[in-house]
């Protein structure tokens, strides 16, 4: 029916799992949270709903059981090098990537819709972006970029991929449509990036070249202290 | 006469102030006996055992269950046919309700069972004294797998759990250290879980130790140096690749040509695997340069095309 991949199998043990885990162990100052009522408020942001009319505030109930501060100067936006993000933010010790921040940490890597008048999930096909923007994963990446952007403060890091085909700073992309816009800018004070190759990998893209350029042009143009750096060793 | 009649009533009120006062005293007092009373019986209470380490990781079954089915899942689709309800509940049975000191490998046959699954040769990495490295590795490097990194270690890595004969069987306020008892659950599991991973290896394995340790980057205490290293099947491995890291401007406490290393080599090729050791893998140190980039150890090469 869709031309995506249905549900992730398990996704209501795998979502109270991940929270829990998060709570007890990767990063417990976050204090008590109700795990089953989390899943609850996840839930009822896409089943019962034509699969196409998902909306970012239809997770704000989410976004509130589920909300934390985010350290200053920890906050790391990065587009296109996920694998080296995480080993980069050290999970969670030395930044704070939105996939270490507890609402991010529950959905990572996974996928998952509903059906309209039936309370169960598609576990055969979900809409593709393609297909219709407003379905349940685009629009719970969107709420949450826009939640962790509003969030950030002091200096932020954006890791960008210099060997990415189409440019470092993706057009459209989270960063550049949901994530900028939404800075705070009387909270943060510098704006660090990092352009890095893959090892052995191609450099299409550098600091003050293509669409990194129109990065640090748009930057600078909305105020902010603007830095960056190739090829962070 | 009125004042003999007022004073008779004074009396009579004063008995039943007098009366109404004591009864009162006696209800405090019975309140005050019985919440102690209770209170006392329940600090006898659930007789658990008290130990010295962390106790059992709150919420252990959902956490369990999360990671096995996130493992099968969303990481590892080839492994679909594993039924995570019965991992989870092998585990539990590990423990549950038995005294926390006397854990046996039998008691984790069941589970080891369940959760095992094959290595793709070449694969393995071992570790010793290098918990954060090198899975920082292997999760920027898919191409080798820890024990962590398998369904197992995956379920099991730093929580914590053990049992205890009164109800309800878990205790979640501590758990026996090592040195209070080697037979605890902790210990027992990832000691089998070792020497299995160990097994499973074939082909080419790696073993990441730390070159900056005073006490030598090869332990004959380490859990790689007295279960792993004799589980490895010489049928099987062919060859050891010892990566030996030093901290980025930290102590070069020893090299490939150190003593323990030198030990570690003659124990392996006693056994017919052949050695090779390299002081600084590359990949691996970029990965330590990320967080030290200025340092001189992690210059760009300055011949390169």
């Amino acid at each position: 029916k869709w031309k995506g991949e249905g549900t992730t199998q398990n996704l209501e043990s795998i979502v109270i799992g991940r929270c829990y885990d998060y709570i007890r162990i990767v990063n417990p100052s976050v204090g008590e949270k109700n795990c089953s009522q989390i899943w609850e408020a996840f839930k009822n942001a896409f089943i019962n709903k034509d699969p196409c009319s998902i909306l970012p505030e239809d997770y704000e109930l989410f976004i509130n059981l589920t909300f934390h501060t985010i350290p200053p100067n920890k906050s790391l936006f990065w587009e296109n090098n996920q694998l080296l993000v995480n080993s980069f933010a050290d999970r969670g010790r030395r930044y704070m990537s939105l996939g270490d921040t507890l609402f991010g940490f529950v959905g990572d890597f996974l996928n998952w819709c509903g059906q309209a008048d039936s309370p169960g999930l598609d576990y055969e096909s979900c809409p593709t972006t393609t297909e219709c923007e407003n379905n349940a994963v685009e629009s719970f990446w969107r709420m949450l970029s826009i939640i962790y952007a509003k969030h950030s403060s002091g200096v932020i890091h954006v890791l960008l991929n210099g060997s990415a085909a189409g440019g470092a700073y993706p057009q459209p992309g989270f960063f550049a449509d949901y994530e900028i816009p939404n800075l705070q800018k009387d909270k943060i004070s510098q704006i660090v990036i990092w352009v890095v190759d893959d090892i052995e990998g191609p450099d299409i893209d550098s600091c003050g070249a293509h669409s990194v350029k129109t990065l640090e042009t748009r930057l600078t143009a909305l105020g902010y202290d603007v830095t960056c750096t190739d090829n962070d060793k | 006469m009125p004042l003999q009649q007022g004073s008779a009533r004074v009396r009579q009120r004063t008995v039943l102030l007098l009366g109404i006062v004591v009864l009162l005293a006696a209800l405090v007092l019975a309140v005050v006996l019985a919440s102690l009373l209770t209170h006392g019986r329940h600090e006898d209470g659930p007789k658990m055992l008290k130990w010295k380490d962390r106790g059992t990781t709150k919420n252990l079954q959902e956490v369990v269950l999360g990671r096995c089915y996130n493992y099968i899942t969303a990481q590892h689709p080839e492994l679909g046919d594993k039924d995570c309800l019965k991992i989870w509940e092998s585990l539990k049975d590990a423990f549950i309700y038995k005294n926390p000191c006397n854990i046996t490998p039998e008691d984790y046959q069941p589970l080891m069972e369940l959760a095992s699954h094959p290595i793709p040769c070449n694969k393995s990495l071992f570790w010793s004294k290098t918990g954060d490295l090198v899975h920082r590795y292997t999760k920027s490097n898919q191409n080798f797998l820890t024990l962590e990194d398998t369904l197992l270690g995956y379920m099991a890595d730093r929580i914590s759990w053990c049992g205890d004969p009164s109800a309800p069987g878990i205790n979640y306020e501590s758990c026996p250290k090592r040195n209070e008892c080697e037979s605890n659950p902790s210990s027992v599991f990832w000691k089998m879980a070792s020497k299995m991973f160990a097994e499973a290896a074939c082909g080419v394995v790696q073993v990441m130790l730390n070159g900056s340790v005073e006490a030598g980057a090869f332990r004959s205490s380490s859990i790689f140096g007295s279960v792993e290293i004799f589980n490895l099947n010489p049928d099987k491995v062919s060859e050891v690749h010892i990566w030996l890291m030093q901290d980025i401007g930290g102590p070069q406490s020893e090299s490939c040509s150190g003593h323990s290393i030198q030990r570690l080599i003659s124990i392996l090729e006693e056994r017919n695997f052949k050695i090779i050791c390299e002081d600084n893998y590359r990949p691996v140190q970029l990965l330590q340069c990320v967080h030290n980039p200025d340092h001189t150890d992690c210059r760009l090469c300055t011949n390169s095309t």
